[in-house]
């Protein structure tokens, strides 16, 4: 007699035995009984567990380190866990359950969580998350204020740089100078909070509550330009546009919430919700000072500063309703749909406009009455709404119908600014500037149907039209167009075919056609209204249209092969091309994307398996621009990109009896990018291929490659605790030009150096971990 | 003594060799195991009960499929929960199977969520649409995954503890299983961390269905980015107008080789919109690698590093009233 449904085997010989052999033989059934209980128990009670260990890294690198927590030469602690209880999975009727978890516990990028509730009726959860992410450990700066601050200042002898064209400039610092520079290790880490609660009122109604707080502290890299103009005791004045590399903080917080009740029927559902996100930033300005100024200067002290400011993200608020539902009218005609409205809130007080120098003076980067309010009063209604209608028209074919329609209402007043260029406060700088909010609304139909022509074999035809308008409600410059592309109108068609070629061969194959007409209207003056940038077609040469309102043409085809060769042995192969050509005298010409994917699995034995995967990736975009009003002065550029993926793992376990399992995971990644430039005339008698110009030919390329080992090996002690031993070895080597005018002596002459590196990396890291399972 | 301790030993060794062996004996019947007992849920032993004990040349079900049972460790194991399906709410009844005493093969359930299965993907989609119906599911009819025969269970495991797919650092290999450029891109030099497990690709998209582009999980891609990246909201004073309208105008976002998820560089890729005001117009190249890349005049702060952001550093939009020209 079995229990549990779990028939015992037998033996194909009985025994016979004497008396005591009898009783252990009773005592070993019963053992092997209660064995058995216990494994099938084991099969259906949540596994819990603890791991601890630690783990050495062999470098400092922000880059390898950059969201783990393991950019430091260090030791690390590493802890996971997961423990589960209640009675929901004892093998009684309850539903109780609770659980408790964390992950990467001694690390930056630590998470926790715990839920408790009633399956079926109420839960409740809380979590944490958090991660760093580290942007750079080369990064320096002259500049005196802590990473995360929002002030800024040079040490008060640090004296001023003359970065006339000519004279010496950042690039050559004198040794008091070089002296102040100090190295930050620039992060920014958000913290998340999380608050989660759901009950189920009968088997139609349910609700849900989610909270998230998200904590950001720390910075990001931005460039700066500094205000022109300034008079500087001791004569001359602050360079214009000159350029400082700053910590740019990310001191903010995001508090989302989201109400949700739904209702599910027989033949269908609805939820309605409630989503708010409230934004802050604790700070309404980034304020540092320059030194950079146009001639030589008699100031001492902080006399050779010129103090600046400049927005950061302004606090802000977006809330939203939704309802979102479907219907089966039978069960071969469903519906679906859904609509929200959303209300998007922005009235941060503007940073300050009237800046005290270090000389007493006060340098105002607005003119006189040029302010007409002191924040911006914002508000961006958001609208959408969809549907879609399937039926099964036969027994064969299936049809359906959609809409969708979203539109961006910026309904922000439009007043007029003047303010100061960057460049200087002289009246040459003065400049007029309009705001205008701007609005956009898609809409889109398709239509799509999905033809069974034979067992396995589907065919699939889709249309899709969508209709997308641009304007500005509101413009202080009456009757002014402010946005280059009024509309744009795209029909976009597909065909994809499938074929499941018995049990072992899946085929997909599809190409799509689209074309995109934009209307473009290059009266319109660009969105800083009158002022003397300002002009017609946003005062860029005439035929020229910036891409997104570009008309063009796309065609996508993709195919897709699986191949279950062999019990043991899975293959693929899959691939993708894209070409867009754009109709523009002007401005992006054409692009192509090709991509080709190689899969193979083989499982040679019930322990044991190997996978590999190969992938290439190569695009190109070629623009052609004007480098003055001449017709015949046009010059092209190619973006040219290549990337290869390559991986092999491998997986042995059952190794000493069952007790050692093996993995390895070897893979190498390269990217490539570059620009190539062709100017075919002579500005002037300027030859662009000259030492003194290199505006032609080509950038050197941007590359990187990442090797990568990881090896693990991991020992059962016996059912309840194992250990394991990790090698990871990852190398990183990478090029990249950009950083070439940051370097102390190769600056340009109105840039402070930031001595910021391309990232590269040879880390080896070895951890040890004991888990316990319970 | 020393005759019976070996014979202890041996009968303890045969004892042990016929593991769960039963008994021939002329005293005493073997003590009766435990009552039947469904596992997991009542009925389910027609199923997991599989082969009688007479039966001896066919495994029991914990021998053939012990994943089977590990259903139990799930949601779908709960008892106590009046919802929750047994075998047969998601196999079918399965007569066939089940009560099939031939010699040949046996014929299978009548829905196999299995790997080669023959079972229709609308047909296994329906034991799983039976009960988690709306919510995420709301849009999965005519969805992108559902016009393509994705499966439920083509991503989802539920014979299992941990579902691959449920657990961020364990998902992204799921998804990459068909989406492979984004497994490409998730290795570049720019991505958000997919592989280290903290974005990973259901914070953004909604597999389920969506009414978005994408299966993006908000109505547009702006919206959804901006669930993180709210810092880019707005509105601003001064909006730049693509960046606005669509983020994938300039961003990509699952991996780039330029920083930050750049689809291209500055000034390259300010001169795909601009021509004309400022620096916009002047061909680049060499000059953008300064000194270094063998310049011999003195280089330009419009082409090096960030090259027009070294002062534009509000592409997204600024609020400062001096600020037009987004450089403040």
């Amino acid at each position: 007699m079995g229990y549990g449904g779990i028939d015992m085997k037998t033996c194909s010989e009985k025994k016979r035995f004497g008396v005591l052999a009898l009783a252990v033989s009773g005592a070993l059934a019963q053992m092997s009984a209660h064995a058995e209980d216990l494994d099938v128990k084991a099969l259906t009670t949540p596994t819990n567990f603890v791991e601890l260990g630690a783990a050495n890294v062999s470098q400092t690198s922000a880059k390898f380190g950059e969201y783990n927590g393991l950019n430091k030469d260090a030791v690390y602690g590493i802890g996971n866990f997961s423990v589960q209880g209640g009675g929901a999975h004892d093998g009684s009727d309850g539903t109780r359950q609770w659980q408790v978890k964390g992950r990467d516990i001694g690390l930056t990028s630590r998470e926790f969580g715990a839920t408790i509730g009633d399956q079926g009726q109420w839960n409740l959860g809380i979590g944490y998350d958090e991660l760093q992410h580290n942007l750079t450990n080369t990064y320096q700066t002259p500049q005196q204020g802590s990473m995360g601050g929002n002030n800024f200042t040079l040490p008060a002898n640090f004296g001023a740089i003359n970065s006339a064209t000519g004279q010496p400039s950042a690039r050559t610092l004198n040794a008091n100078q070089l002296g102040a520079f100090h190295t930050e290790e620039v992060s920014t880490t958000r913290k998340n909070t999380s608050f989660n609660a759901g009950y189920i009122f009968n088997p139609q109604w349910s609700t849900k509550f989610e909270y998230n707080h998200l904590d950001q502290s720390g910075a990001k890299l931005i460039g700066t330009g500094a205000q022109g103009g300034i008079n500087l005791t001791g004569g001359s004045s602050g360079r214009g546009e000159a350029n400082n590399i700053l910590m740019n903080p990310t001191n903010y917080t995001t508090d989302t919430y989201n109400l949700a009740f739904n209702w599910v029927g027989d033949k269908g559902s609805l939820t309605a919700s409630y989503f708010a996100s409230v934004f802050r930033d604790a700070n309404n300005s980034l304020n540092w000072q320059n030194n950079l100024e146009t001639g030589a200067s008699a100031c001492v002290g902080v006399n050779c500063f010129q103090n600046n400011s400049m927005s950061t993200a302004p606090s802000n608020t977006f809330q939203q309703l939704n309802l979102i539902g479907n219907y089966a009218f039978s069960s071969s005609t469903k519906l679906s749909g859904g609509l929200s409205y959303g209300r998007n809130t922005q009235d941060a007080s503007y940073g300050p406009t009237t800046i005290g120098q270090p000389n007493g003076t006060t340098a105002n980067s607005m003119q006189a009455g040029g302010l007409p309010q002191s924040s911006l009063d914002g508000s961006v209604v958001t609208t959408h709404a969809d549907l879609k209608l399937t039926n099964q028209t036969t027994k064969d074919l299936v049809l359906s119908a959609g809409f969708k329609y979203n539109e961006r209402d910026n309904q922000t007043s439009s007043n007029t600014y003047k303010y100061y260029n960057l460049g200087g406060l002289a009246a040459g700088q003065a400049y007029t500037a309009v705001n205008t909010p701007y609005s956009n609304r898609k809409t889109q139909y398709d239509l799509a149907a999905d033809y069974r022509l034979a067992k396995g074999q589907n065919l699939r035809l889709a249309y899709e039209y969508d209709d997308i308008k641009r304007w500005c409600d509101h413009n202080a410059v009456a009757g002014a167009e402010c946005v280059a592309s009024p509309s744009s109108r795209e029909n976009k068609l597909g065909l994809t075919y499938r074929l499941k070629a018995g049990d072992s061969v899946s085929l997909t194959t599809g190409y799509t056609y689209s074309k995109l007409d934009g209307d473009f209207n290059n009266t319109y003056l660009s969105p800083i209204g009158n002022s003397p940038q300002a002009g017609i077609n946003g005062k860029d040469v005439p035929g020229f249209v910036a891409y997104p309102y570009a008309s063009r043409t796309q065609d996508i085809f993709k195919a897709g092969v699986t191949w279950q060769a062999t019990e043991q042995l899975d293959l693929g192969l899959t691939g993708r091309y894209s070409h867009d050509k754009y109709d523009a005298t002007l401005g992006v010409q054409n692009g192509k994307t090709t991509s080709i994917n190689l899969d193979a699995t083989y499982t040679y034995s019930e322990n044991g398996s190997v996978s590999a995967y190969a992938s290439w990736q190569n695009s190109d975009r070629n623009m052609q621009n004007q480098g003055s009003n001449t017709a015949t002065q046009n010059w092209t550029d190619k973006l040219s990109q290549d990337d290869q993926a390559f991986g092999l793992s491998a997986k042995q376990g059952g190794l000493m009896g069952g007790k050692l399992e093996l993995m390895g995971d070897v893979s190498y990644s390269f990217g490539k990018s570059g620009y190539s430039t062709q100017v075919p005339y002579t500005s002037g008698a300027t030859l662009c291929s000259l030492s003194t110009q290199l505006t032609c030919g080509s950038t050197p390329d941007v590359k990187s490659t990442l090797t990568s080992l990881k090896l693990t090996g991991t020992y059962s002690i016996d059912k309840k605790s194992k250990v394991a031993l990790i090698y990871l070895y990852q190398k990183l080597n990478s090029n990249d030009y950009y950083y070439n005018g940051y370097q102390y002596g190769y600056t340009p002459n109105r840039v402070m150096p930031s001595n910021e590196q391309a990232p590269n990396y040879n880390v080896n890291v070895i951890a040890v971990t004991y888990t316990y399972i319970f | 003594m020393k005759f019976l301790r070996h014979l202890f030993v041996w009968s303890v060794l045969l004892g042990l060799g016929c593991a769960g062996a039963s008994l021939t004996l002329a005293a005493e019947p073997a003590k009766p195991m435990e009552a039947a007992k469904d596992l997991v849920l009542k009925g389910d032993a027609k199923c997991t009960g599989c082969h009688d004990e007479s039966d001896e040349a066919k495994p029991t079900m914990l021998e053939l499929h012990p994943s089977v049972l590990a259903i139990g460790k799930t949601p779908h194991g709960v008892r106590g929960d009046s919802r929750t399906p047994t075998c047969t709410d998601c196999h079918g009844d399965s007569d066939k199977h089940r009560t099939f005493r031939g010699s040949g093969d046996q014929p299978k359930t009548d829905r196999v969520f299995g790997k080669n299965t023959e079972t229709p993907a609308l047909e296994r989609n329906q034991a799983c649409l039976a009960c988690h119906k709306g919510g995420e599911r709301t849009h999965w009819e005519a969805s992108q995954h559902a016009n393509q025969d994705v499966a439920c269970t083509s991503c989802h495991q539920v014979h299992t503890q941990n579902d691959k797919v449920r657990d961020k650092r364990t998902q992204p290999e799921v998804c990459f299983t068909c989406h492979k450029e984004q497994r490409v891109d998730s290795r570049k030099m720019s991505h958000h961390p997919i592989l280290e497990g903290k974005v990973v690709c259901s914070d953004c998209h909604n597999s389920h269905g969506s009414a978005a582009p994408k299966l993006l999980k908000k109505n547009t891609l702006n919206e959804t980015c901006f669930t993180c990246h709210a810092e880019k909201r707005g509105p601003f004073l001064w909006e730049h107008q693509p960046a606005t309208e669509d983020c994938s105008n300039c961003h990509t976002s699952h991996g780039s080789n330029i920083s930050p998820l750049l689809k291209s560089r500055a000034p390259f890729m300010c001169q795909e919109c601009h021509d004309g005001p400022h620096a916009s117009k002047s061909p680049v190249a060499g000059n953008a690698a300064g000194s270094q890349g063998g310049l011999t005049a003195v280089p330009s702060e419009t082409v090096t590093g960030r090259a027009c952001m070294n002062c534009h550093n509000m592409v997204h939009g600024s609020n400062s009233p001096a600020g037009a020209i987004l450089t403040r």
